[in-house]
């Protein structure tokens, strides 16, 4: 059935048709016999048509009119055979502008491309069938294709089709001869604008149609409320500048790419460690996390955690209805449309009204707002009580909740990652299946300067992922180390995780815990590191300043007891099985040799052993 | 060209009422199809009040049609006592007409968007198409008269030109209310209506002449100039050679 109810196909639909009323204007600017372009006669066969133009005529004229150069001249004449103003009448099927003596010809009106009416398919029907009425056999392949789909889905009006072909064919015979191949050729072109042979570009490609008239009330505040998101006041450079100078400081060591992962990139390795320990709704986030709660209220708000954390802060402090309310308002907006209306009512019972049972407190005129846009709730009804209850705990409760103890309990009971420079005298490998990994709480002096001074560690600088644990993942990465320089070699980074526990131990140093250094191998020759860190605060950097990594090494190797002092440890689980092969130079080339093969990789963890060892370390 | 070919519409003394349909959408369809070709020439170096008179008379002997067509099919289709075969007749008959009608109906939206551009009483400048002929065979065609004295071109002026358009509007909302009324009056389901005739018409007769235009224009425009040398070249060569034959000859005779 033929939809006619869809009728208005008019500009508000398709915006990217604007262009078409000014290309009419200058095509009928055209016309002038004084100033327009020339015309000629075309000569076929029999007869001469009038009204032929050359390329070259109308890139001259086009130039000349709009005070451009002959490019761009030429390239708004092809726009203009493309939209079907023009049409060429040889090589009927590329619709650009030849600036030579080819032949073109203005469209008839009535075949321009029109932005309220959509081509219809059964005039594209009629059409072919006159083509094959004609000539059997004319229509191309597409053509052919595209003539048996119509035939199948319009099939209940396919007599009518045919019956009007037949007519429309006849009718033309009525006219003369020239007129009769003039008006071929408008059709022809009309159909090769708007049904495009396949793999080429039509200009007639304007993407969807908007179903949703831009007009309508709901659609025009969806709009403005869109447009002021993205509005932007005009400032100066500099102090944008400074602004995204600001945020890159702020936020730089909190980029997984940017900066060290810890533990180990989940995109380089296949220890996933990092994406678990920083799930939506974990039970204890991670430092990193807690840290960029404190940027900005947004950020808390936005990590669920975070919000979790502050909801509890302001229960304590009876004022939880302000952060519920503004989840209220986040649910509507971002809601079902069906539901819209009764929690818009929800909202207003709970919050808004008077004796309400959990009260907010807005000024009067914002309520006022509030409460005569309820009248006729839409999703950004609330929008300005929202942004008020946001403002009031911006200012109020957010510094407090900064300072309280709720927050301080979770700073303190945050996981850490940190990497700490060791060195361990000898090279070890060690077998350890990472989910063997146990977490278990170990020393912590929660110090706000010592993770940015953590974070800052060398690995970013030269080794690019210092840290592998996984099997499969070490010959990736020592390959990388393979074609580092020199300087990366000594350092282990060994990382050690636990959970603070209430008190500060002092590291006492092997006991039962033991520092699991899951780095790798670094560099042959490298005589000095092992991989174990040693949690005494004898353990130097053997390796000594040369293979040091110079960024920040000197105050790494400074604080290293203190740094060591706040390791958090890995208990490891070992597998009986687990051995350990204190390597020398030739056997680690070997084994890397062996590795770059692809050999398997056995990590041997040697815990007792090791412990033994730390005198050595 | 005779007018011969026409199917007589206005013939009422018809046997068969299915016929008296058939010849009646037949006519319809006809026509709508004059009513295209006329439209075409809106807005070219050929539109002037002829054309304007002839679209209107065409126009309107198409709603005349129209009319009839529909009270005739209407009460058909409403007769519950129709035998099945001719109902599934008369169900592809009334979407024939429908699609028929709304043909039509865009045609003549297109003519009033195209007439408020090109007023010919505003003298605006109208778009060099090539067309070159009259448009008076195609409404002598379309209204079924043996020939159309050429009424003088009477100059048109905005008055008129805006009544014309006002007639128009009311003409278009008239068509679409009984697109509307036969939907709501009649039930014809549209997937149930099947096609009996060919997928491709028949050729209607080899029209050698405008194909040959065409087709001379397609091919063998790029290669004109070659064609042209070609041809003196080929006539060269035939004057040679009868040159030489005739030469020869004298040498024989000789």
């Amino acid at each position: 059935m033929t939809i006619r109810n869809v009728r208005d196909h008019g500009q508000r639909y398709r915006p990217r048709m604007a262009c078409l009323k000014k290309v009419e204007n200058v095509v009928l600017e055209m016309q002038d016999p004084k100033t327009g372009v020339k015309s000629q006669t075309q000569r076929l066969v029999i007869t001469t048509i009038p009204h032929a133009i050359t390329g070259e005529d109308i890139v001259a004229w086009i130039a000349n009119r709009f005070k451009t150069d002959a490019a761009e001249a030429r390239a708004m004449g092809t726009m203009m055979v493309a939209f079907g103003y023009i049409y060429p009448l040889q090589d009927h099927k590329r619709l650009i502008l030849k600036p030579d003596t080819s032949l073109y010809r203005f469209q008839t009106p009535y075949f321009w491309p029109a932005q309220q009416w959509l081509v219809e398919d059964t005039d594209y029907a009629i059409y072919l069938a006159k083509r094959n009425i004609r000539k059997k056999g004319m229509l191309e392949l597409y053509e052919q294709e595209q003539y048996n789909n119509l035939y199948k889905w319009m099939n209940h009006k396919w007599d009518f089709i045919v019956m009007q072909a037949k007519e429309q064919y006849r009718a033309g015979k009525e006219r003369k001869k020239p007129d009769r191949v003039v008006f071929d050729c408008q059709e022809r072109a009309y159909w090769v604008v708007h049904r495009p042979p396949p793999g080429t570009v039509s200009a007639m490609d304007y993407g969807h149609d908007r179903m949703v008239d831009p007009n309508m009330e709901e659609v025009k505040v969806c709009i403005m409320f869109i447009q002021q998101c993205i509005m932007r006041p005009r400032v100066k450079s500099s102090v944008s500048i400074g602004a995204l100078i600001k945020y890159t400081t702020t936020y730089k060591e909190h980029d997984p790419f940017l900066h060290t992962c810890l533990p180990s990139s989940p995109w380089i390795t296949d220890d996933v460690t990092y994406w678990t320990l920083n799930m939506p709704n974990v039970e204890t986030p991670t430092k990193m996390r807690v840290e960029r709660w404190t940027f900005s209220f947004g950020e808390l708000l936005m990590d669920p955690r975070g919000r979790a954390d502050f909801r509890l802060f302001l229960k304590k402090e009876f004022s939880g209805e302000n952060l519920a309310f503004w989840e209220a308002c986040e649910d509507l907006k971002w809601g079902a449309a069906e539901t819209m209306k009764e929690k818009a009512q929800q909202i207003y019972k709970t919050f808004l009204a008077r004796g309400a049972p959990r009260w907010i407190n807005i000024d009067g005129k914002t309520m006022d707002i509030t409460v005569k846009g309820l009248a006729h709730p839409h999703r950004y009804v609330l929008d300005a009580a929202q942004t008020h209850i946001y403002m009031l705990m911006k200012k109020d409760s957010y510094g407090r909740y900064l300072k309280s103890p709720v927050f301080k309990e979770t700073q303190k009971k945050a996981y850490q990652y940190i990497l700490c420079m060791n060195c361990v005298p000898q090279l070890c490998r060690f077998t350890a299946p990472v989910p063997h990994l146990a977490v278990y709480t170990g020393i912590c002096e929660a110090q706000s300067t010592a993770s940015p001074g953590l974070m800052t560690l060398p690995n970013s600088a030269a080794c690019p992922s210092p840290i592998s644990v996984a099997i499969d993942s070490t010959p990736a990465s020592e390959r990388r180390f393979d074609g580092n320089g020199g300087p990366s070699s000594s350092h282990f980074p060994s990382i050690a995780e636990a959970s603070v526990s209430e008190e500060e131990k002092q590291p006492p140093a092997p006991k039962s815990r033991m520092a699991l250094s899951l780095s790798r191998l670094l560099r042959r020759g490298c005589n000095a590191p092992s991989v174990f860190a040693s949690l005494s605060p004898k353990c130097a950097v053997a390796s000594g300043g040369g293979k040091v990594q110079p960024l920040g090494v000197e105050p790494l190797a400074q604080p290293q007891p203190r740094r060591i002092a706040n390791f958090f440890q890995i208990k490891v689980d070992i597998p009986p099985e687990c051995r350990i092969y204190p390597i020398d130079s030739e056997d680690e080339e070997d084994d890397s040799a062996d590795t770059a093969r692809g050999g398997v990789k056995e990590i041997i963890c040697p815990w007792e052993t090791v412990t033994k060892q730390d005198g050595a370390g | 060209m005779p007018l011969c070919n026409n199917k007589v519409a206005d013939d009422g003394t018809s046997a068969q009422p299915l016929q008296e349909g058939k010849a009646m959408v037949d006519s319809l369809i006809k026509v709508v199809a004059c009513y295209r070709h006329l439209a075409s020439c809106i807005g070219g170096c050929t539109d002037n009040s002829s054309l304007r008179r002839d679209l209107r008379q065409t126009r309107e002997r198409a709603q005349t049609l129209a009319l009839s067509c529909r009270n005739h099919l209407t009460a058909r289709l409403r007769d519950k006592t129709l035998p099945e075969a001719e109902r599934k007749e008369t169900e592809l008959l009334w979407v024939a007409f429908s699609s028929c009608l709304e043909l039509l109906h865009a045609d003549m939206c297109k003519v009033f968007t195209m007439v408020k551009h090109f007023s010919l009483a505003n003298n605006s400048t109208m778009v060099q198409t090539g067309i070159q002929g009259g448009t008076t065979e195609l409404a002598a065609r379309a209204l079924s008269l043996p020939d159309l004295q050429e009424a003088g071109g009477s100059t048109q002026t905005s008055s008129m030109e805006g009544q014309e358009q006002s007639q128009l509007e009311q003409e278009i909302a008239q068509v679409d209310r009984t697109l509307e009324d036969m939907e709501l009056k009649v039930n014809v389901l549209r997937w149930t209506v099947e096609a009996l005739g060919p997928q491709y018409a028949d050729p209607v007769s080899t029209d050698s002449a405008s194909l040959a235009l065409l087709s001379i224009d397609e091919e063998a425009a790029q290669a004109f100039c070659s064609r042209s040398q070609v041809f003196a070249a080929m006539m060269l060569c035939g004057v040679a050679i009868f040159a030489v034959v005739l030469s020869v000859c004298v040498v024989f005779l000789v």
